[in-house]
């Protein structure tokens, strides 16, 4: 059973869809379609007024106090 | 237990070791960007200082290191150094839309199945492979700077002046 419980493992690790993309490999990656933000520029305006609306001190990264002045 | 360790082993079996300066460069045929059916052999190269760089469209550093290679390579090429550029673009089309930007003189080949990358086990985009006339390599450039063309310039200029 417990010989089963390891090849359950060993199998599970196996079967893993998780691959390494070589740093040669990431064509695709670079696309800019497959950015996690399409628009960089809005998305840090969007969230520096959110952290500084919320009070969200640290929310997003380091500093502020909710005056939106850093 | 084992088995564990057998999963781990499986896990880490794609780690290959990298060429590194003292190696012979790998003996390959690489088929040519602008005649896929014509093939460039690596061994034919032998006697003439060979820089093998591995660039792609998408690769940022690149912008900056294939200007960079093009002049060295168009200072040198008479006294014996060659430059051949791996294209690693998903398509070629990425390939020639970048180098009708940034034109280059030097021969390039594509690595579509990646076994070029992987007989060097490129780490980092450009990778950049310095061998001298025996055909050994001799530096391993991994990124690309200004100071990366200084000092490639500095190595091809000391590896021209040693006897094949």
């Amino acid at each position: 059973m417990k010989s089963l419980r390891w090849c359950l493992v060993a199998a599970s690790l196996c079967v893993s869809a998780c691959t390494a993309v070589a740093p040669y490999q990431r064509g695709y990656l670079a696309r800019d379609d497959m950015a996690l933000e399409g628009n960089p520029g809005f998305a840090k305006a969007i969230e520096k007024t959110f952290a500084a609306k919320e009070a969200a001190s640290g929310g997003a990264a380091v500093g502020g106090g909710g005056c939106g002045c850093n | 237990m084992r088995a564990l360790a057998c999963a781990i082993a499986l896990a880490l079996s794609p780690c290959a070791l990298a060429l590194e300066a003292g190696a012979p460069l790998p003996d390959l045929a690489i088929a040519r960007l602008e005649e896929p059916a014509q093939s460039l052999s690596l061994a034919s190269l032998k006697g003439s200082v060979v820089y093998v760089d591995f660039w792609a469209s998408w690769c940022v550093p690149c912008r900056l290191s294939m200007p960079a290679l093009d002049a060295l390579y168009k200072q040198n090429r008479a006294r014996g150094f060659a430059v051949v550029g791996v294209n690693k673009d998903v398509a070629a089309a990425d390939a020639r839309r970048f180098l009708a930007k940034v034109p280059v003189t030097f021969t390039l080949v594509i690595d579509s199945q990646d076994a070029v990358a992987r007989a060097f086990d490129v780490k980092a985009m450009p990778s950049g492979y310095l061998v001298d006339r025996k055909g050994v390599v001799r530096k391993v450039h991994r990124g690309f700077t200004a100071e990366t063309a200084e000092t490639l310039a500095r190595e091809v200029e000391a590896l021209l002046k040693e006897p094949s």
